[in-house]
């Protein structure tokens, strides 16, 4: 970020162009290079062939012209992993009733340049999405055929990611998450290459050494080769029989993209060989997404490590490993409810050799590489389910426009209009939550934003899946034969929330993060509290009794000076008064439980909504109030669409808190565990059945 | 896990109490042990009553006056009539002693009409018919109805509502209801009231729930407002409050065949689900003519997955004790089970299960705080527990002996192999008939011979016999 009045230029770009040009023959004749590779498709679609590679060609001309950032993007790159988080992140203070305003307060703005350069490369994107891939013949067969995977790949999305210098476009996050709005049209292909480089090639761009990334990543960011993520083992009841695995796998751990979360249940080995060069690989990972297609694995497994004090220990470490190492095999693709086109399936390694120096971060840091891969993709999913949701919103308006029911058009229903309203909203939310985080991402220095990035993909799965199922229920009939998309669409969007970690343990990481921070700055006045500090505890009770009495909170978003502008004001002052009561309960909640908090997971769930409403207002207030001030059109629906959902959030998150209260009688806990306890006890409904009778 | 196996034990041993008739149990008032005051009051009201018609009946029919006093007190108190599974109020015949010869009970003959006849619903209908048919003016209606009562178990109808509706249906209609208001102060035909409570008692005590036929007949006989009527209305309340009542349900029938028995028992002491039963053994006899000459007894084990684990932790260095026999009542059938367990490992040598600190992918498994739960939150009791070593398998055997559970450990080795390193020592307790005897010295001294019904302390007692009585330990 440059400075304060300027608020937010994501990156200065100047003298670009001389460096430009370098960079554009050194493509070029990459690209001349890579030609012949492409040729054995067939003549009848040589031309289009040549036109969508003159188009990816253009692409990667503009993305040249941002080389100079690239390498700034590169030397950053070569940090160690980022685990300290850069500043104040204002997820967390939310935690502590405070809003860190500089973070997200004015909405992140990208530069005329920026926008028309992002606007080049939507154009093609988009023209390729909808003339030449058929989602239905993919979801139908099961496969991306192989002229859409060419197609693709002269697109160079590929390489979104990856930086210029290896062959990729080099994209900031704010360009990766307008892209993923294009390709989300197909929810097989965004899975599919969501795999390969969202988490598959991640690994190498985050952890990896310039040797390995020199060798690996330009034929990745080619398309030449493509990558698999290999995490998830099966359940161990399941590994003396290889195959099928368990489907109880499915609750925990997440699929498509491959990975579980018990990191202890790893049972791959890798040992090393004698003459200490290679790794010898065995074992069998499951739920590969791209496993049949992948030449390039990021592979976990569990290596012995000598401790500093002489112990042996078992930890994990990655490794690269190349198909050609011998050993490589992989099942037969899993038949899935949705994203069928994607190929999901067992790959299993038998003593193959990996070279030393393919090891991925440092042996033994395999947690640490898997941990940030999983946490670095999150974002992109809103604004994946954001474009999928517009074009769904504009197909079910035009039938609620042109069916009659009862002499009215579905459109003059009020439980109609109900739904569409629904829609836009949750899109308009998940929108600003997630060009809000890819703006934060973008800042320098790398900031921490895993928790607002699990949130945002929290709240956009669950949004995508309502949105869905509602536009399902306008369409009625059509909505469910196989003749139109939108069955497919509900398909596609199930598995959001269960990939990239399901939702139930992203909660759990939302909540628990902030806790952790918020429970370490309030450690000393917690320690005084209980030690009976008089001064603390008569400020304490001081601050309780003027909150019952009902405060008026202000935290200087509203005002003459304000942060929001004064249409959107009311919600901020609906937002403040919430985050101050939601820190209030955090203090509460932490002296109640302490660290037995982390097994209170319905407390944890709740704070964890509480916290993404939060999100989601903050995000749609600084949204509003940016398009406000700089007038852009339809502004006032956008107000009218922030203001909404503010008030909804509020009465939730009213509720949400008066949950957590001791002794609360809006809370089931108790009775919801007991009563799945009881269930759980018999395996079964234990209710006798209503006909029954006892004489 | 040890301490719910020790609760299922406890709740096995209960359930050989068929929910239904121990409800009955209480309903009628025959308090068991620990009877309610509630009852109690019911039932002096009711042993009042009793003699009341113990004194009408008395001077009515002539019968002994001694008679009665001794009913009351028998009801008062928890006598052995009333732990007997028969009717308490069905009052036995009287004792030889009594007449010169052997006496027989009135209509004794109806029953007798063909000893070599079998034994089954069919006739005992016929001499219900007999009596109507012989007896056009149901002369003596009450002692035949007693003495069917007394044969329903020979004839094994004792849980057929159809049969006792029949004998209902024997008394005369519309004769003994209270046509005043002072007959209805009073109790009216008390002979006659008692008989037809005794009919609802032994339909109580069989766990026969009375349907819309019984209150058609009973209203009929004795009108709307009497004991009988009282009787089956309670019945109908709190038949139905506790018929479901027992949490462990046994099938009304218990199987025949001995493996399934086991099998059943197996599965009511382990409260896994999880958990799979092994037959390690199948029964086999010498000659097929003489069913008790066995072969090879049927061998039975269960084990659940958590329980295989816990053995496959299991520090070899330390032996593990197959004990037992134990005993397990099953409705009115005992079997003996054995269990396969470790001792307590001594405090110093357990391991604190450590959370490692690389484990979850997704968010931390704990918080690094350094404030604990206040108290105010803490909403665990603080209970002392007596803790058991863990039990690793149980088994069911046909026979006791070292040879046969030593074929079950070797049958549990195939899944346990750490099973072959560790020592298993054999503590056998004593014969099983020393089992079946009441051992001396429980709280609470028996009053009857047991009948299969009151016998829950008995394994504790198994368990609570000294270390001496154990046969010598063998390594295996």
């Amino acid at each position: 970020r440059s400075g304060g009045e300027g608020g937010w230029v994501l990156r200065k770009r100047n003298a670009a162009s001389g460096v430009g040009t370098g960079e554009w023959r050194h493509r070029a004749a990459r690209a001349k290079l890579a030609r012949p590779r492409a040729e054995p498709g067939g003549g009848a679609c040589g031309l289009r062939r040549l036109r969508m590679s003159g188009g990816g060609l253009f692409l990667r001309a503009a993305a040249v012209a941002r080389s100079w950032r690239a390498l700034v993007a590169f030397t950053a790159s070569r940090r160690p992993l980022r685990t300290s988080p850069r500043g104040r992140a204002f997820a967390k203070e939310l935690f502590l009733g405070k809003i860190e305003k500089k973070e997200v307060f004015p909405f992140p703005e990208v530069s005329q340049d920026e926008l028309n350069e992002i606007n080049q490369f939507v154009g093609p994107v988009e023209k390729f999405f909808t003339e030449e891939v058929d989602s239905r013949k993919i979801d139908r067969d099961g496969k991306i055929p192989n002229e859409t995977l060419e197609g693709l790949k002269s697109l160079g999305l590929f390489g979104m990611q990856v930086p210029e210098e290896y062959g990729g476009l080099g994209l900031s996050n704010t360009m990766y998450a307008r892209l993923g709005e294009i390709i989300s049209l197909d929810g097989s292909i965004t899975v599919m290459l969501a795999a390969h480089q969202a988490i598959g090639l991640k690994g190498i761009i985050l952890a990896g050494n310039e040797k390995q990334k020199a060798k690996y990543l330009p034929r990745l960011a080619s398309g030449e080769h493509i990558a698999a993520f290999c995490l998830t083992e099966p359940a161990r009841s399941a590994r003396a029989r290889p195959s099928p695995p368990i489907p109880t796998i499915l609750s925990s751990a997440h699929i498509c993209l491959g990975s579980g979360s018990d990191a202890a249940s790893i049972s791959t080995r890798a040992t090393l060989s004698e003459d200490k060069q290679h790794y010898i690989l065995n074992g069998s990972k499951v739920w590969i997404t791209n496993g049949g297609l992948a030449n390039i694995f990021t592979v976990f497994a569990k290596t012995k490590i000598e401790d500093s004090d002489g112990s042996v220990k078992d930890k994990i470490t990655a490794f690269i490993v190349e198909r050609d190492f011998g050993g490589v095999t992989n099942g037969k693709p899993e038949d899935k409810l949705g994203i069928r086109g994607s190929n999901t399936c067992e790959v299993h390694f038998e003593n193959t050799r990996v070279p030393v120096e393919n090891v991925l971060g440092e042996v033994g840091g395999g947690f640490k590489v898997a941990m940030n891969i999983l946490n670095s993709g999150r974002f992109s999913m809103g604004t994946a389910v954001a474009g999928m949701l517009k074009k769904l919103i504009g197909m079910t308006a035009e039938h609620a426009c042109t069916r009659k029911q009862f002499s009215k058009k579905l459109s003059e229903f009020g439980l109609i209009q109900e739904k569409f309203a629904l829609m836009a909203q949750k899109t308009y939310v998940m929108e600003s939550m997630a060009y809000l985080t890819a703006g934060m991402l973008d800042q320098p220095g790398f900031p921490d934003c895993s928790i607002e990035a699990a949130m945002v993909k929290v709240f956009s799965s669950e949004a995508a899946w309502q949105c869905v199922s509602e536009a399902l229920q306008i369409l009625g009939g059509s909505g469910y034969v196989k003749d139109y998309p939108y069955e497919r669409m509900l398909r596609d969007a199930r598995i959001l929330l269960i990939f990239e970690g399901t939702n139930e343990i992203l909660r759990m990481y939302i909540a628990l993060t902030g806790l952790q921070h918020a429970g370490r700055i309030l450690t000393a006045r917690v320690n005084e509290l209980k030690r009976g500090n008089v001064t603390t505890v008569m400020e304490t009770v001081g601050q309780r009794l003027r909150d019952t009495l009902g405060r008026r909170v202000d935290m200087g978003l509203t005002g003459t000076l304000g942060a929001v502008h004064p249409s959107v004001g009311d919600s901020a002052n609906k937002l403040e008064e919430n985050v101050y009561y939601f820190g209030r309960t955090v203090e509460t909640l932490l002296l109640r439980f302490g660290k037995t908090i982390a097994e209170e997971q319905m407390v944890l769930k709740r704070v964890a909504n509480t916290l993404i409403n939060l999100y989601g207002m903050t995000a749609v207030l600084s949204r509003a109030s940016r398009s406000i001030r700089i007038g852009l059109r339809n502004h006032d629906h956008e107000v009218l669409l922030a203001n909404t959902f503010c008030t909804e959030a509020y009465y939730q998150n009213l509720f949400t808190l008066s949950q957590l209260d001791k002794y609360a009688p809006e809370n089931l806990d108790e009775q919801v565990k007991k009563v799945s306890q009881q269930v759980l006890e018999k395996r079964a409904y234990i209710c006798a059945h209503p006909l029954d009778r006892t004489s | 896990m040890t301490r719910k196996f020790s609760e299922q034990h406890g709740g096995a041993q209960r359930q050989d109490r068929p929910g239904l008739e121990y409800a009955a149990r209480r309903v009628s008032g025959c308090p068991s042990s620990r009877g309610m005051s509630g009852v109690r009051a019911i039932l002096l009201t009711r042993s009042l009553s009793r003699g009341w018609g113990g004194i009408c009946r008395a001077t009515l029919s002539g019968t002994p006056f001694s008679q009665v006093p001794s009913q009351i007190l028998r009801s008062l108190h928890c006598s052995a009539a009333a732990r007997n599974s028969d009717s308490s109020l069905v009052p036995h015949p009287p004792e030889p002693p009594r007449g010169p010869a052997k006496a027989l009970a009135p209509h004794e003959e109806l029953f007798r009409q063909a000893p070599e006849a079998v034994r089954d619903k069919a006739s005992f209908l016929q001499a219900v018919q007999n009596f109507a048919q012989h007896n056009v003016h149901k002369r003596g209606h009450v002692d035949f109805i007693y003495l069917a009562l007394r044969k329903m178990r020979e004839y094994g109808v004792e849980r057929d509502l159809a049969v006792y509706n029949l004998l209902l249906d024997i008394f005369p209609k519309e004769v003994f209801r209270p046509r005043n208001i002072f007959q209805r102060m009073f109790v009216h035909y008390p002979r006659q009231q008692e008989c037809g409570i005794a009919v609802l008692e032994q339909m109580e005590n069989h766990g026969v729930m009375p349907n819309k036929e019984t209150e058609f007949l009973l209203i009929q006989i004795f009108g709307r407002r009497s004991y009988p009527m009282l009787k089956f209305v309670r019945m109908k309340l709190w038949f139905s409050r506790f018929k479901n009542i027992n949490p462990f349900p046994l099938p009304r029938d218990l199987p025949q065949d001995p493996v399934d028995l086991a099998r059943l028992g197996l599965q009511h002491i382990e409260p896994n689900l999880s958990a799979k039963v092994t037959i390690y053994q199948m029964p086999s006899f010498k000659d097929s003519t003489d069913s008790s000459d066995l072969a090879k007894p049927h061998i039975l084990g269960i084990q659940s997955p958590d329980q295989q684990a816990a053995l496959a932790r299991h520090d070899p260095a330390r032996p593990i004790f197959v004990e037992g026999p134990f005993s397990l009542w099953l409705r009115d059938k005992c079997i003996y089970y054995h269990i396969l367990r470790a001792d307590l490992l001594p405090l110093e040598e357990r391991k604190v299960e450590e959370i490692p600190e690389e484990w979850n992918l997704y968010y931390p498994m704990q918080l690094d705080l350094d404030y604990e739960r206040s108290r105010w939150d803490d909403y665990e009791f603080d209970i002392d527990e007596v803790e058991e070593g863990p039990v690793f398998a149980i088994c069911m055997a046909g026979a006791h002996d070292q040879a046969t559970l030593a074929k079950w450990i070797q049958g549990l080795q195939e899944t346990n192999p750490t099973l072959a390193q560790i020592p298993v020592v054999f503590r056998q307790g004593g014969s099983i008939g020393e089992v079946l005897a009441p051992s001396p010295g429980l709280e609470e001294p028996p009053l009857s011979p047991p009948e299969g019904q009151e016998e829950e302390e008995e394994s504790d007692g198994n368990r609570a016999r000294d270390e001496s009585e154990w046969s010598k330990g063998q390594r295996l």
